[in-house]
């Protein structure tokens, strides 16, 4: 039937043949069938001839076409092609469609490469703008929690603008290099982290380097995994690579400029408050203490008259609804506006972008304000030369940080908070001279004091720009020059007014940080056919970087007028100063042979030069190679269940250098000679200056580090591509690796550096999309990922049995041991050797404390994202939950509220004689017997658990699964707008972390870590600021 | 095919590579650091770093083991050691004061005879941190440490080896002192912070130190007592003038830290807050004897007396004076008086031909002079009178029995040992006076003896020996 119906078209035509047999000139628009919008360089081919045009930027085409008819072939990397008849028509528009079956999305690989995601051989995942601002984070790494594979994103704490980590495929280097690197349109930015002060002194974290990128110019991120898939950016990108295209200029749909508004409000809450007792009051023994704050073993509250705590007046002693926890901590409200304008012709386009955000925090007295300015504009000079830049500036304003770590009066944690403690009575915190009022005892500070009188301040300018040309001097060749620069001045203040327990005569500290990087790649491309089935492409290029590091801080302690800030009104002041420089060189290549469009070979090579190895090794080189089959082509396969079928393998090799300086032994002025509590003093000393050695042996026979790893994959459709898997398994070596080693400090120093140790990872991943249900205009897609990674550290040094990671208190560590995953290293109980029950001390009745060991893995065993989508008409409803697996963590937190008798749990037979009956006694014949030896009452089992710096009672498993994400949106139909300059009207509700769903933790959010994204801290969580949950209101508006 | 493209693609490498100079990449250098230093500038962090370290982590932690005061934060007094409290101590000892100090020294040796004043600095205060490493921890590495390149493993020496040790490198200083020519030396008087140069000084605290060291070795091996008459005739530290210590301006940020850890977390004053307070056994000694110290000492108007041991005072108690805690208080290292009493205790004990009484009182008057009147910043003062009357309300001891009469210089030891964490501890050891009270809620069986390997030795080096009890008696004792 449908033969003779071609026949009859054919005859038809050939019957008009000689009366229309001249030139004739056809047009139309080709539009998106998903959106409507117009699509811009489609290709538009006479079938059969080399007769052909690209639609402009308003999707429209003209073609000459002879007057006998013919097929128009439409075709669009990512959209079915199309073939139409011809006819007799002169116009012929023509909306495209995905093509699910082909899989022919385009992914941008290193480089800023874009290839069809077919052809590629190892790991990519995609984000698409849109996602990131269906429930907008002030953090873009926040926002793509749970929507890639294989990637782990964690954030420390409720803090406004706090740093989040990224590792990608696990954890391979012991010296903290476990950070992708971020790519924005092209260029490397910085996302190092630096912390100001130290855990052990008080700890400010602020945002990482890519924090400022700005989710409302986002036009997609793509996630490279695994050394092959970062080979051409060298060994920076061992870690993996994170690359961000940002949104540039084009046409609105009705052909004009076009201005998108996207306002969001959202309110923040702690997601969760810990389970306070309200039975007994602060104090100790029973006995009333209005002093005792965060220790609440005082007497049961019964409504008996008592001075209260701070005013001292007298009352009755009444529990705070949750320890006053609400009443301290506000409601977080963060604005989030951005405008766009955005306009294309065929010879340039533009975009400006500006956002800003507005946040306020939880804590009281802090504040975010984030402005950002984006543009992108590029131009077609001619045929030959085009060039685009970018520029962004994004200005960050925080005050009021709050400290984490210890021995900071500032540090406000969850355990002081005491049972009949009204935190309003600390208003006010502060009387007209000046001084703190309201405070519990004259040694503790006023909460609202600490707040508001004491200054954390940020302000961090970015400027990142970029600058691109490509030239095509022939056909085929394409060359193209990118310089990128990236600096930021990041200055922070801090001060503790006059009158601060604990820091009575006030001091402040300026620390300056100034970061640049500037970067530039020469690339020359050259594709050709080699015959009708192969075809070659052929890649060189040559790339600099040079990163500096500039840091000054000034202390001043002491002040004479209080809130004046300058050197000259302190009694001391201490100065140092930190520089470091490094240039990177590296020249690569890539050759990628391609076959009938089913197979990809593709090679690399990389060299790099860098200045921070001794100049004889200072050179190394790594290749890649990769595989993509797409054998359901290969081999013709086509049916309705196995729609699409690809495997790809890929092999690379990276090496990695050191960091600057770590060649010669030095001897480094010094401005501190340190004590314990950080009672410092300083030099110049008694008018002497100081300079020491450095306590790390240098090495200058240091080889680059080198990691070798492979992967191989699985990309299937079924069912015309209504359901896909994606399945990878990869495996990584990582050895050479560059790290400082502990040595007996009886040679003198700490440490030496060298070449040491082993890490492998291997791991599985595996994605599953699928359209479950399409009724009409109803719709539910539905994708899980699953990543499972094991990081084993297979040996450290002949005779280091373990390296430190990062260090947190109490000697709780985490630490690298041969044969295992990071572990949590801290102190256990003592157990009996032959029933490893727990040892009770048979004079104390309390539980004994070991020798430090090692509890466990700190990483996650695997983590899994759930993210459903469900669309009826404008009606839109996404939700993403988030599991993680595995991985043990520290609370110190609650270690404080059980210690303080806070918690809940401590109320249970608070009164009378206590039996602890966890552990048993050892007798003199090495027997054990029950224990037997009572304590006063539960208050010295609870306080004393902690003796001898136990950590094992607040080792939790960390696993937990989290709503991570709900988003809820209605596009109102166009048809209200027909007769008025809107274009698209959107409103939206949104909320982030809604829930805790699974958690092993008591009282607080597993994923609460101590630690800033600059240091491998895993697993320890100590003071931190509550984590939050957020309800947002959206609209989004387009002209 | 894959071979061709390789080619291909290393010989655009290697074009690219011509770009890669060597010159753009040599910015290896810090400029923020020096290959090389002056002792002039090491000495100094090595002085200053080691007195702050100490008294805030042995001053201010565990001036209550030998109950000079009544209770210390974070003290191991009731048997425990945590890993801060010996493993910054041993880090501050080996490697940011011994480290240092070896370079010093080579540096000095190389530089030939006209150095030997800094080679003996240098070895002076190596033997000072060996004498206070094998006090806190007994067997520690001496032989082989601070030798990376040969021992990257350093073995731990007995007690016996190390004072021995101790005593030749003080012998190696004066050797060094006395081969000083007299022209040319380097001048190290901005560095040396103790003597400003002067060497004369220099040779007395060496005699002066290997008589302490040798003193300690005597407790168990009576055949030092022929160095120990030897050395008796030498140059020893006889005056205040003499005193080794290091002074505090008092300034901010070169305060003592007995007065810091006040005035961080307490408020301005011992006074007023009662931070420090003493211990009753230090107390009765000195308010019982009507001791003047007693007015320089002890702050206590409402006469309440000393907290326990294990308590604070926190203004409930009597507690020390703002003329002992404060900014300007000098790190001391060694004093006449420790001279003095020794002499008096070995001629109690048949050796060498000095007085004991005469020393008995010397050893008071000095010790006295110094708090009283020579020590930099005091707040009190005693008058010659003062200090006359109370020297000569002295017992004479050859009325007692020797047993009796040793325990007055034991006592007198124990008293000059004030404020000198580590002396002050070895003397109770040394002598077992006084007797220390109980420790409320202790887990040892005497008070503590000994500290603990640091968790980070232990995890580095192989050698590091199994800790023992808290309560284990050193070799010495």
């Amino acid at each position: 039937m449908k033969k003779i119906l071609l026949l009859s078209i054919f005859l038809l035509s050939a019957l008009f043949t000689e009366s229309w047999a001249q030139e004739r000139t056809i047009s139309g628009t080709v539009t998106s069938a998903e959106d409507g919008s117009t699509m811009p360089g489609v290709n538009v081919v006479l079938k059969g001839t080399t007769n052909g045009t690209i639609t402009d930027i308003d999707g429209n085409y003209k073609l000459s076409v002879p007057s006998e008819g013919g097929i128009l072939s439409f075709s669009f990397v990512g959209l079915t092609t199309q073939e139409i008849e011809i006819g007799a028509r002169s116009v012929i528009d023509l909306a495209m469609t995905a093509d699910v079956q082909q899989l022919s999305e385009v992914v941008v690989t290193a480089l800023g490469i874009e290839k069809e995601a077919r052809s590629i051989g190892y790991g990519i995942d995609v984000i698409d703008g849109d996602q990131l601002l269906e429930a907008r984070e002030s953090n873009i790494v926040n926002a793509m929690q749970g929507k890639v594979t294989g990637v782990t994103i964690s954030n420390t704490s409720g803090n406004l603008g706090s740093s989040s980590k990224v590792i990608i495929r696990g954890v391979t280097s012991l010296r903290g290099n476990n950070a992708p690197l971020w790519i924005v349109d092209g260029i490397p930015i910085n996302d190092a982290q630096t912390p100001t002060g130290s855990r052990i002194s008080g700890v400010r974290d602020f945002a990482n380097g890519a924090s400022v990128i700005n989710p409302d110019d986002v036009e997609t991120i793509n996630v490279l995994k695994g050394a092959a898939a970062t080979a051409l950016y060298g060994s920076r990108a061992a870690a993996g690579a994170i690359v961000v295209t940002t949104k540039k200029g084009e046409r609105g749909k009705n052909g004009k400029a076009q201005v998108s508004i996207n306002s969001t409000v959202r309110f923040d809450d702690l997601l969760t408050i810990p389970d306070y007792q309200q039975q007994y009051a602060m104090g100790d023994a029973f006995k009333y203490d209005s002093s005792s704050v965060g220790f609440d073993w005082g007497p049961r509250i019964v409504g008996q008259t008592v001075n209260l705590p701070v005013t001292g007046e007298s009352g009755p002693l009444t529990a705070i609804e949750d320890n006053g926890v609400n009443d301290f901590f506000e409601r977080g409200v963060s604005l989030i506006n951005n405008v766009s304008v955005s306009d294309a012709t065929d010879k340039s386009n533009y975009r400006l972008s500006i956002t800003s955000l507005n946040q306020d925090g939880v804590i009281p007295g802090q504040e975010l304000d984030r402005l950002t300015l984006g543009l992108n504009t590029g131009m077609q000079h001619s045929d030959k030369l085009r060039s685009s830049f970018g520029i962004q500036y994004i200005k960050t304003k925080s005050v009021g940080t709050a400290a984490a770590g210890a021995n900071d009066p500032n540090i406000i944690g969850l355990g002081s908070f005491s049972s009949t403690l009204d935190q309003n009575n600390f208003k006010p915190w502060i009387d007209a001279s000046g001084n703190q009022i309201n405070q519990t005892t004259p040694t503790s500070n006023n909460p609202y004091w600490i707040r508001n009188e004491n200054r954390n301040d940020r302000n961090w300018d970015r400027y990142l720009g970029n600058f691109e040309v490509q030239y095509t001097p022939i056909e085929k060749l394409n060359i193209l020059g990118r310089l990128g620069y990236d600096y930021e001045i990041d200055n922070r203040f801090f001060s503790n007014r006059k009158g601060t327990a604990q820091r009575l005569e006030g001091n402040f500290t300026v620390d300056g940080i100034r970061r640049s990087q500037i970067n530039f790649d020469g690339i020359a491309n050259y594709s050709t056919d080699l015959s009708e089935d192969f075809g070659l492409s052929i890649l060189a290029g040559y790339n600099y970087n040079k990163r500096l590091f500039t840091r000054e801080t000034l202390f001043g302690n002491e002040l004479a007028v209080p809130q004046l800030f300058d050197p000259g009104n302190v009694n001391q002041t201490v100065s140092s100063r930190n520089f470091s420089e490094r240039i990177l060189m590296g020249a690569y290549g890539q050759a990628e042979l391609s076959y009938k469009n089913w197979a990809t070979l593709s090679l690399t090579a990389r060299n790099d030069w860098s200045s921070t190895l001794p100049l004889e090794n200072n050179s190394y080189f790594y290749p890649s190679a990769s595989a993509a089959v797409v054998f359901t082509d290969a081999l013709g396969i086509s049916n309705n269940i196995l729609s699409f079928g690809k495997i790809r393998a890929s092999y690379a090799q990276v090496g990695n250098d050191a960091d600057p300086y770590q060649l010669d032994f030095r001897f480094f002025p010094v401005s501190t000679a340190s004590g314990q509590y950080g009672l410092n003093v300083n030099f110049p000393f008694n008018g002497q200056l100081a300079f020491a050695k450095a306590n790390t042996i240098p090495n200058n026979n240091l080889l680059p580090e080198q990691q070798k790893s492979y992967e191989f994959g699985l990309d299937l459709q079924f069912l015309d591509g209504r359901i896909g898997l994606d399945v990878a398994y990869f495996k990584s070596q990582n050895i050479n690796q560059i790290a400082d080693l502990p040595i007996p400090q009886s040679t003198g120093f700490n440490f030496r550096t060298t070449n040491v140790g082993q890490v492998d990872t291997k791991g599985f991943e595996l994605t599953l999309d699928a359209k479950v249900l399409e009724m009409g205009d109803f719709s539910w897609n539905s994708i899980v990922n699953f990543s499972q990674v094991e990081s084993t550290v297979v040996e450290l040094a002949e005779g280091v049995e373990r390296l430190l990671i990062a260090s947190a208190f109490n000697s709780v560590q985490v630490v690298a041991v041969p044969g295992e995953e990071f572990q949590l290293f801290g102190i256990p109980y003592l157990r009996d050797s032959v029933t490893n029950e727990i040892l009770i001390d048979p004079n104390t009745g309390r539980r004994l404390a070991g020798e430090a060991k090692t509890f466990g893995s700190v990483l996650p065993d695997f983590t899994m994202g759930f993210v459903n989508n469900f669309s009826y008409k404008g009606l839109n409803v996404s939700f993403t939950i988030d599991w993680r697996s595995g991985g043990i963590m520290k609370s110190s937190t609650v270690e404080g509220l059980q210690n303080g008798g806070l918690a809940e749990e401590t109320t249970l037979n608070r009164e009378g004689t206590f039996i602890d009956k966890g552990g048993v006694i050892l007798n003199a014949d090495g027997s054990i017997r029950e224990n037997d030896v009572p304590l006063r009452n539960s208050r010295d089992f609870w306080t004393a658990l902690n003796d001898g710096s136990i950590a094992e009672p607040w080792i939790f498993d960390a696993s937990f699964v989290k709503l991570r994400e709900v988003a809820v949106s209605y596009t109102l139909p166009s048809k209200f707008f027909d007769n008025s300059f809107i274009n698209s009207f959107q409103i939206g509700i949104e909320g982030r972390n809604l829930a805790l769903l699974y958690s092993k933790v008591p009282h607080i959010d597993p994923e609460s870590n101590l630690f800033g994204s600059g240091a491998d801290g895993f697993g320890i969580e100590r003071s931190n600021i509550p984590s939050t949950r957020g309800i947002g209101f959206n609209v989004r508006v387009k002209f | 095919m894959k071979n061709s493209l390789k080619t291909y693609l290393l010989s655009f490498v290697f074009l690219l590579s011509a770009f890669s100079c060597d010159d753009v990449l040599d910015v290896n250098t810090d400029p923020l650091a020096a290959t090389s230093a002056d002792p002039n500038v090491v000495l100094p962090y090595v002085i200053v770093q080691y007195s702050n370290r100490k008294q805030t982590e042995l001053g201010t932690r565990t001036s209550d083991v030998p109950q000079y005061m009544s209770s210390n934060f974070n003290s191991p007094k009731t048997g425990s050691t945590t890993s801060f409290l010996t493993g910054n101590t041993w880090r501050m000892m080996y490697v940011d004061v011994l480290g240092n100090l070896a370079l010093v020294e080579a540096d000095a040796k190389e530089a030939g005879a006209t150095s030997n004043n800094v080679a003996a600095i240098a070895i002076v205060l190596k033997a000072l941190i060996y004498y206070e490493l094998t006090s806190i921890w007994e067997d520690v590495p001496f032989t082989q440490a601070i030798n990376g390149q040969e021992f990257p493993s350093p073995t731990f020496d007995s007690q016996e080896t190390v004072l021995n040790g101790v005593a030749a490198l003080l012998d190696e200083a004066n050797t060094l002192i006395a081969e000083i020519p007299a022209e040319g030396v380097f001048d190290v008087s901005g560095g040396d912070l103790i003597y400003q140069g002067d060497m004369t000084k220099w040779e007395k605290l060496s005699n002066s130190l290997k008589l302490r060291v040798l003193m300690m070795i005597r407790n168990k091996d009576t055949s030092v007592d022929s160095q120990i008459t030897a050395l008796l005739s030498k140059p020893l530290i006889e005056n205040s003038g003499d005193i080794a210590m290091l002074t505090y301006s008092g300034q901010a940020g070169a305060e003592n830290a007995f007065q810091t850890i006040v005035s961080a977390f307490f408020g301005s004053d011992n006074e007023s807050t009662g931070v420090h307070a003493p211990g009753p056994v230090f107390y009765d000694l000195i308010v019982n004897n009507n001791d003047p110290r007693e007015q320089l000492f002890i702050y206590d108007p409402g006469n309440v007396g000393p907290p326990s041991i294990g308590q604070f005072s926190f203004g409930s108690f009597a507690h020390f004076s703002n003329n002992v805690i404060r900014g300007s208080l000098p790190d001391i290292f060694f004093t006449a008086a420790e001279v003095n009493f020794y002499k008096a205790e070995l001629a109690l004990k048949g050796v060498g031909t000095s007085n004991t009484q005469t020393e008995y009182e010397n050893g008071v008057r000095n010790i006295l002079t110094f708090w009283g009147q020579d020590i930099p910043g005091a707040i009190t003062t005693l008058t010659g009178g003062e200090i006359d009357a109370y020297v000569a309300s002295l017992p004479d001891l050859s009325l007692l029995t020797n047993a009796d009469a040793l325990t007055r210089v034991h006592e007198q030891q124990y008293l000059e040992a004030f404020l000198n964490p580590i002396l002050g501890w070895n003397t109770v050891r040394r002598t077992g006076v006084p007797t220390m009270d109980p420790v409320p809620g202790t887990a040892i069986s005497t008070y503590l003896k000994r500290f603990t390997y640091p968790p980070n030795e232990i995890a580095a080096n192989p050698n590091t020996p199994a800790n023992l009890p808290t309560d284990r008696p050193m070799w010495f004792e």
